[in-house]
């Protein structure tokens, strides 16, 4: 048993942060507003790296690592608050490549293709002959796809598929949001749930993607209580904010120990594989939230600014929380999941 | 990063498995007194003699010599097994013992490690006094050198089951004029040394039985030779006991409290029926409870991972501060979840006496508040 990353593993940590600290700083939300998507351009520089087939076999043309190499970069994403079209491009190559579209997989593996990520707003349906329902469509404006799943199941389908087209203004506004309607849509690919569990591993991601949140705005509080000064002292002496700090450091201990055990878990297909995913997902979520709302109260009066970052973070936890079932959602199916002690 | 274990690792686990679902006693553990005393005294002496007792600690002093994977499959297996805990040999073989393996002197390791993988010797804790709880460093407790002796006057309070102990863990203020840090002492002290006198002191979870003693020491006489670890050095060796309480025992808890969260949600669903739960705030604080008890697992895993690689730090404090309290919580829920019938506390109970118990999960050992000055200094690098 050992948790910690290898040195291998790393190395690998290290390209993605290296990368997204000069691609993509947390700043660039500032600059673009509410222009939304500003990550698209990223995606082809991502994908010369080879990250969105980081875990997939060779033999599909991915890099041939495991689940637990895919769980450390995607906490790095969600540090920099990366696009959630990045979950598009990663679930959406897998599927292609499973469902043997090698075509598309490589479209999508180099990042030329975007996949938009629907989220059920209303009775979404979906399977491999029909999808149909109400939902919300993620970083869906350019993009030539769009990426489906529940517990059944994963599919793509043509962008252009999905009618009643409405943009909304996002409650996250650095990531663009339409409403769209689903009726009877054939999937131009369909992944089944027991061949391959693209849900879960969805979960997986989400759940390391929220625990990168919750370490980006631990570190932002506890380097700004070490910096600000009130009453001649750094606010982080006074335990009032001492505490709030260690709190966010607990919270994401946990986020960040089980994600990792999750994504073994997975990698290894153990039989529990559901229990500590879910789990995880549960854990991460409320702790990017949690983590995210005090971050903005040990910054004060800034913290409510827009010019500071800490608002992002917190709507970012909100979009992770209700992606493919929110946290009510996951405690009612982790509580039905059989208990696995092993 | 891996889950795999050996072929090795998996004989043991399975040989420590079969072992302690043939061994492990299945009569109930009594909560105080000297029948308490020797049922954790003859269950650690089993566990010795047929060759389980101290799995990582040294074969020259009668443990296994293995490393700190097989002591965590073992802590597995106990709590798997649903072994009861011998709560008397805590102090010896999670503080006294590994504190006098990494500081003690070959006198000092011959004459007690062995006692205590027994369960020959029972220890118990002397460091917080009156006025030196949270802030331990300020300790007034005096040992004064004379001759080859040292000479103890002061007194110590919260020690658990002193009064079934033969041996202490014992802090002195050895140099009054040094820094509070600098003039502290780790000694041995036996409990039948003259000069000691014990008073009881209630608990909140049995009133009219002893727990706690506080020890008055007046001119107690133990050899210098007791000294562990350096005179005046006491507070790093200390601080490296209470490391050890925050380390790998911890998992065999963790294990515990899944299991019970899930006879809770056994127990929920027959008093409020299956599809009532899914909608309850009861069904909720179990669902979350049981992710809670998944990430204290995956912390405790953490821990063990740090200590394989030699990484010395206070992160432990991080599992420790979240385990506190989610223990609390479990056994809140439970009180809630039956109902009733909470209000009676029968001589069977499996209950209401570990419910209080819990209150003292986030004051023992460092209470959540100083937990949280240490995460915010030692690993987040706040100013004090």
């Amino acid at each position: 048993m050992d948790l910690l990353p290898s040195s291998e593993q790393e190395q690998i940590v290290d390209t993605i942060r290296r990368f997204l600290i000069t691609e993509a700083p947390v700043s660039r939300l500032r600059e673009h507003g509410a222009l939304g998507n500003p990550d698209a351009f990223l995606w082809p520089q991502i994908g010369d790296l080879g990250f969105f087939g980081l875990s997939l076999d060779e033999a599909l043309a991915g890099i041939g690592l495991s689940s637990a190499e895919e769980a450390l970069v995607y906490r790095e994403f969600g540090r920099h608050l990366i696009s959630v079209g990045v979950f598009g491009l990663t679930l959406g190559a897998r599927i292609a490549a499973i469902a043997g579209e090698a075509e598309l997989r490589d479209r999508l593996l180099s990042g030329s293709n975007q996949v938009g990520i629907a989220n059920t707003f209303e009775d979404l349906r979906i399977g491999p002959d029909s999808c149909n329902g109400r939902v919300h469509l993620f970083e869906a404006k350019q993009a030539s796809y769009i990426l489906l799943l529940d517990e059944s199941g994963a599919a793509l389908i043509a962008a252009e598929e999905c009618t009643n087209r409405e943009t909304v203004n996002a409650t996250d506004a650095s990531l663009t949001l339409e409403r769209a309607t689903l009726n009877n849509v054939k999937p131009i690919c369909w992944v089944n749930a027991d061949h391959e569990p693209v849900h879960t591993r969805a979960l997986l991601l989400l759940a390391a993607y929220a625990t990168g949140l919750a370490e980006a705005t631990r570190d932002m509080a506890v380097e700004y209580a070490k910096d600000r000064h009130q009453f001649g002292k750094p606010i982080g002496s006074f335990q009032a904010i001492k505490h709030v700090c260690a709190d966010m450091a607990i919270r994401t201990e946990a986020a960040q120990s089980l994600s990792l055990f999750a994504a073994m878990v997975f990698a290894e297909k153990r039989g529990d594989q559901d229990f500590q995913v879910v789990s995880s997902k549960i854990v991460a979520t409320d702790t990017a939230t949690k983590n995210a709302a005090a971050n903005i109260q040990v910054h004060g009066a800034f913290g409510f600014t827009a010019e500071a970052n800490a608002h992002h973070y917190l709507k970012r936890s909100h979009v992770v929380d209700l992606l493919w079932g929110d946290l009510r959602t996951q405690r009612k199916r982790l509580l039905n999941l059989p208990y696995s002690g092993e | 990063m891996d889950l795999i274990s050996s072929a090795e690792d998996k004989e043991f686990r399975e040989r420590a498995r079969d072992w302690l679902n043939e061994t492990a006693p299945r009569e109930r553990r009594p909560h105080h007194g000297e029948a308490m005393r020797e049922y954790d005294k003859n269950w650690q002496k089993v566990q010795f003699d047929e060759g389980w007792a101290g799995v990582s600690w040294p074969v020259e002093y009668g443990g296994l010599g293995l490393g700190l994977s097989h002591q965590l499959i073992w802590y597995e297996e106990y709590a798997r097994a649903f072994a009861p805990d011998n709560h008397l040999c805590f102090v010896g073989l999670n503080h006294a013992g590994p504190t006098i393996t990494a500081h003690g002197d070959d006198a000092q390791k011959s004459a007690h490690l062995k006692h205590i993988l027994t369960g020959e010797k029972i220890w118990c804790q002397g460091f917080s006094e009156p006025s030196a709880g949270s802030d331990l460093a300020g300790l007034t407790t005096r040992a004064e050198i004379d001759g080859d002796e040292l000479v103890i006057t002061g007194t110590k309070t919260w020690t658990s089951h002193g009064h079934l102990a033969d041996m202490q863990e014992l802090l002195v203020r050895t140099d009054p004029d040094a820094p509070k840090h600098k003039g502290i002492s780790w000694v041995i002290f036996d409990m039948k040394t003259p000069g000691l006198e014990m008073q009881p002191i209630e608990i909140m979870t049995a009133p009219n039985l002893p727990h706690f003693v506080q020890c008055f020491y007046d001119e107690a006489r133990i050899p210098l030779a007791n000294v562990v670890g350096g005179l005046n050095n006491g507070w790093s060796v200390a601080m490296s006991t209470l490391g050890f309480e925050r380390g790998t025992a911890q998992i065999k808890d963790q294990i515990r409290y899944a299991f019970l969260v899930e006879q809770m949600i056994e127990r929920a669903r027959k008093r409020f029926g299956t599809s009532n739960l899914d909608n309850d705030e009861i069904g909720a604080r179990l669902a979350q409870l049981r992710a809670d008890m998944a990430a204290a697992r995956a912390m405790a895993y953490m821990v063990v991972s740090r200590a394989q690689a030699g990484i010395q730090g206070s992160e432990s404090s991080l599992m420790r501060a979240m385990v506190g309290e989610v223990q609390q919580r479990v056994r809140r829920l439970a009180f809630d979840i039956i109902g009733p019938e909470a209000l009676e506390n029968p001589e069977d109970d499996d209950w209401v006496y570990f419910y209080l118990r819990t209150y003292s999960t986030t004051i023992a050992a460092g209470t959540a508040q100083i937990q949280r000055n240490i995460i915010g200094e030692r690993v987040l690098g706040l100013p004090r």
